[in-house]
């Protein structure tokens, strides 16, 4: 499930990758909200039962960003391996409750401002976007350390998010004591 | 022109007609039953069997209009909207979304794929289901 507002950039990368699994697109950013999602990659288990056994937490794909990440993903690929295979998990029901991230109540008034954002971009597609720019603004005031919203804004508003801007968020975002997904999966120390 | 835009916590848009004069985010009341699935009754404002009482009915509609922030603050939900564009947002308020996260109990969903077709979370059900966020950001 890709959570961007880009239909194209996302079939693209799909149809290069020739992935096999359903791939959803999240514009609104619905399951962030309903799962505690706070950025990307990650991921969440759930069981044959419908019940959360894994909460949202950074879980790589691959190493190509570990200098970066410090996250070793095999961590995650062997736990994952394991519950597919055995049904054992590495959590229970409490410990999964723990490491959620609950939104406060900035974080939802801000998924509320990018929805209006979003939606004002689909409607007045080559027109004028300072209408939207103003509702991704306020979004980002409201939730300055969410990564969906600071980091998913920048390509909507014509920002590289490997640029400056983005190493100016993340120095903040460190300076806060990195906020975020709680349960560190495959955290390598430096 | 009161053409209008609602986005509901499900993410699903819905064009309306809004109201130029009453409440502060007013739709018309069969745009606010289409767009939300809540209906306006004799005992208030209900979803499937569910009913919450209106105290003050008069500032919530004028009979032809119901107006939206009224209606998020009986059902306590959040609302974020923009007058001058005429666009508005509901969804979950901080506390009922952490209760609800904490039940564990993994909430459906529908969305796009990549085709355009509509899928559903419980598609896959009864199957163990591994959920990947992932973007192009």
């Amino acid at each position: 499930m890709a959570l961007d507002a880009d239909e194209v950039a996302v079939r693209e990368w799909v149809t290069k990758e020739q992935l096999t699994m359903p791939v959803l697109i999240d514009k609104y950013h619905v399951v962030a909200d309903l799962y505690g999602i706070v950025n990307v990659p990650a991921a969440v288990w759930v069981d044959e039962n419908d019940r959360i056994v894994r909460p949202a937490d950074s879980t790589p794909g691959s190493d190509l960003f570990r200098d970066f990440s410090n996250v070793d993903s095999e961590v995650h690929h062997n736990l994952l391996r394991k519950w597919v295979r055995s049904g054992e998990r590495d959590l229970d029901d409490a410990r999964v409750r723990e490491f959620q991230v609950k939104p406060s109540q900035d974080v939802q008034l801000a998924r509320l401002h990018r929805r209006i954002a979003i939606a004002l971009r689909e409607r007045n597609q080559d027109g004028d976007s300072s209408a939207s720019r103003e509702h991704l603004a306020r979004a980002e005031e409201l939730a300055p350390l969410d990564w969906t919203i600071r980091r998913g804004n920048m390509p909507l508003v014509g920002v590289d998010p490997f640029g400056d801007e983005f190493f100016k968020f993340v120095g903040e975002w460190s300076n806060a004591g990195r906020p975020g997904f709680k349960l560190g999966t495959g955290r390598v120390k430096k | 022109m009161n053409q209008g835009l609602v986005v509901t916590q499900d993410g699903e848009t819905t064009a309306v007609e809004v109201a130029s004069n009453f409440g502060e985010f007013a739709i018309s009341i069969e745009d606010f039953e289409r767009a939300t699935g809540w209906q306006l009754k004799p005992e208030g404002l209900c979803f499937a069997d569910t009913c919450v009482p209106v105290a003050n009915s008069s500032v919530l509609t004028n009979n032809t209009h119901l107006d939206l922030v009224e209606f998020a603050r009986v059902t306590q939900q959040n609302i974020v909207f923009d007058r001058q564009r005429k666009v508005a947002a509901l969804g979950e308020r901080a506390d009922s979304r952490s209760d609800s996260m904490s039940s564990l109990l993994a909430p459906d969903f529908k969305l796009p794929d990549i085709h355009g077709r509509q899928v559903s979370f419980s598609d896959f059900n009864r199957r163990k289901r591994l959920l990947l966020a992932w973007s192009s950001w």
